[in-house]
């Protein structure tokens, strides 16, 4: 089995306690920042690296771009957030209800799809993902159509009488963020090394290859869509409980697709930090952007007047301005760095050497 | 009967605008195997440019395609030139990715510029209609669709007849081949992709006085002009013709029957099926 971090033994152990002690400070964090805007943003993060990572499963390990998995997220989202403001059904059970609705989705998705192949797979998708996203705006009266669903108050765990989780601050959501994250790496990694990863691989570089060694196309393409879909459908249960709104143009969207899958190429597809580090580029440019940041610096340091023109442009209209910095972002990624963050910097590095050499 | 002929009626007036767009997707596609995902962002800046021109300068949305025609022929061009041009041959999904994001800019910066509000651009005859024989037929639809059937008609003789328009078609049909045949390649590259643009500017100049205008408008018909293009045969000229009018039908009628909400669920739904039963299109011989 090839070590999780790193390629020789040396480096794997150092990397390993590198690993865990990275692992160890994140458990720590909520005991020392008392910060809940830096609680937020490490959530944020988390929900994104899960959204990365489970899509790197299909597209990036399998090859299969599917631009449609605002579909699963919001199937988790959806479920969940039903059954817990409608039924009164804690998020704890909700969420192996959204995963199953995502699972039999994902399943019929997939019979249907997978007989497509390259843009003709990534159009199905999309069209199946708007499906959803109509769908759940005109079914008023199980979705709230075009208003969402407000969560009131979150239903504790307990078992018995003992409170497991409360749910009242940012703390819980902290630790079942980092969970999930940890559950997705891990289920990455045992997936690379597995048999089960080597067909996906085989699939992505050469399906008809790929076939002609035995290897069933449609059988292990839905088994990455159905991983894929399921640890989605988590993503979009966590986030559902932890914002506590969600309506179909925010957790079905065109955009939130295209958000997960530059999760993947800004930190690099089919490897087991590129989401990691693409939810790292992202979420914090994306929030400091949404908070006006930038315009708020430009004010507050006297470089723009605030009552000036060009200051309430910033203080109006900046804040939108995130989906356009993805979609600059998308642009730059592709034309100049179609690796990903990580592939640039593993070739940079093999540039360097070759000079040292 | 009645509503069933109006809805049939006004679904044709409206696929011949969808048709433009769906022609100008599928000359883009035949070309350069380069699925444009920002074709419905470049339709928004059509109608956006048709509604400064007339609320500026108050120049009528269906002669203003004199001016948006050019324009957008040259923007068009200038994005092949600049973006598209470095990923002919690249893989779809890199494609794909990249024009999404050059949607993305395109309507954000536009939601930048000129916020996220709905504008409307309301002329004289924005609400007119006349009846014949009891049906009733919008005069801004009828006026557009006669529009869309001349620029049609110029477009089938520029392809068949002129030098440039054949070369198009043959990049198209064997882009190595005819970079043998001593056809300027790039040059047809840019001349499609601006081609393209301008039909999807101009469709949304047309368009312009019975819709909503907003930044994010472009996603639906994106999506419109992918259907169109599959329905039709990827890459096939009179397949997006058909495409676009059928697809217009499809949604005029959906929409009586199935309430208005649920019509474009009855397009993704057709399209999922063609994608299933024929995925070369009506039209198209190609071995998708």
């Amino acid at each position: 089995m090839k070590p999780l971090f790193g390629n020789t033994r040396g480096i794997g152990a150092l990397s390993a306690i590198a690993g865990l002690a990275v692992i160890t400070l994140l458990f720590l964090f909520p005991r020392f920042v008392e910060s809940t805007y830096a609680l937020h943003i490490m959530i944020l993060i988390f929900i994104s690296i899960v959204m990365g990572s489970s899509w790197n499963l299909l597209g990036g390990y399998t090859g299969q771009y599917s631009v449609g998995h605002s579909a699963y997220f919001g199937m988790g989202a959806y479920t969940t957030m039903i059954l817990m403001q409608f039924r009164q059904v804690p998020p704890w059970l909700g969420i192996w209800c959204g995963m199953a609705a995502a699972l039999v989705v994902a399943l019929v998705i997939g019979s249907i799809c997978f007989r497509l192949r390259g843009p003709y797979f990534v159009l199905a998708s999309i069209a199946v993902a708007e499906i959803f996203r109509v769908s759940a705006l005109n079914l008023k009266n199980v979705t709230n159509g075009a208003e969402g669903i407000l969560t009131t108050e979150v239903p504790p765990l307990k078992i018995g009488a003992t409170l497991i989780t409360d749910f009242s601050s940012k703390v819980p959501f902290y630790y079942t963020g980092l969970a999930f994250v940890l559950l997705v790496i891990l289920v990455t990694w045992l997936i690379q090394n597995s048999k089960l990863g080597y067909y996906f691989q085989a699939i992505r570089e050469d399906q008809d290859a790929a076939h002609s060694l035995g290897i069933s196309l449609t059988f292990y393409k839905n088994v990455a869509l159905s991983l894929s879909a399921v640890l989605t459908s988590l993503a979009g249960s966590l986030y559902a409980v932890y914002v506590g709104f969600i309506d179909p143009s925010t957790v079905l969207a065109l955009d939130l697709s295209v958000q997960i899958v530059l999760i993947c190429i800004i930190g690099g597809i089919g490897t087991i930090f590129g989401p990691v580090i693409g939810a790292l580029v992202l979420v914090p440019l994306s929030e400091a952007l949404r908070s006006n940041m930038i315009g708020g610096f430009l004010i507050s340091s006297g470089i723009v007047k605030a009552d000036s023109a060009f200051g309430s442009f910033l203080t109006e209209n900046l804040s939108h301005a995130h989906v356009l910095i993805y979609g600059i972002l998308v642009v730059v990624v592709i034309l100049f760095m179609p690796d990903g963050v990580l592939g640039f910097a593993k070739a940079v590095a093999a540039r360097k050497r070759k000079e040292v050499a | 009967m009645t509503i069933f002929l109006q809805s049939l009626i006004s679904g044709i007036l409206v696929g011949g605008v969808y048709a433009l767009i769906g022609i100008g997707l599928t000359i883009i596609f035949g070309v350069m195997r380069v699925i444009n995902f920002a074709h419905g962002d470049l339709l928004m800046v059509g109608m956006y440019g048709t509604f400064y021109l007339f609320t500026l300068f108050n120049i009528d949305p269906f002669i203003s395609i004199v001016i948006t025609m050019p324009l957008m022929f040259l923007y068009g061009g200038f994005l092949q030139k600049v973006f598209i041009n470095r990923i002919i041959g690249s893989l779809p999904q890199n494609q794909i990715l990249l024009t999404i994001g050059m949607g993305l800019v395109m309507s954000n910066g536009i939601m930048l510029a000129f916020t996220s509000d709905y504008k409307i651009l309301s002329t004289t005859y924005s609400s007119s209609s006349f009846d014949i024989l009891g049906i009733s037929i919008s005069t801004p639809l009828l006026i557009s669709f006669a529009i869309t059937a001349g620029i049609t008609a110029v477009l089938y003789w520029f392809l068949l007849k002129t030098d440039t328009g054949q070369a198009i078609r043959a990049t198209a049909q064997d882009r190595e081949a005819a970079q043998l045949m001593g056809i300027n390649v790039k040059r047809m590259s840019i001349i499609a992709f601006g081609l393209g643009a301008s039909l999807a500017g101009t469709a949304g100049a047309l368009i312009s006085p019975t819709y909503y205008i907003f930044p994010q408008v472009g996603s639906t018909f994106t999506l419109k002009a992918f259907v169109i293009t599959v329905l039709g045969g990827m890459g096939s000229i009179v397949g997006a013709t058909l495409g676009g009018i059928l697809i217009g039908v499809a949604e005029s009628i959906g929409g009586v029957y199935f309430g208005s909400g649920w019509k474009e669920v009855v397009v993704f739904v057709l399209f999922l099926l063609v994608l299933l039963f024929k995925p070369s299109g009506l039209m198209g011989k190609s071995n998708a």
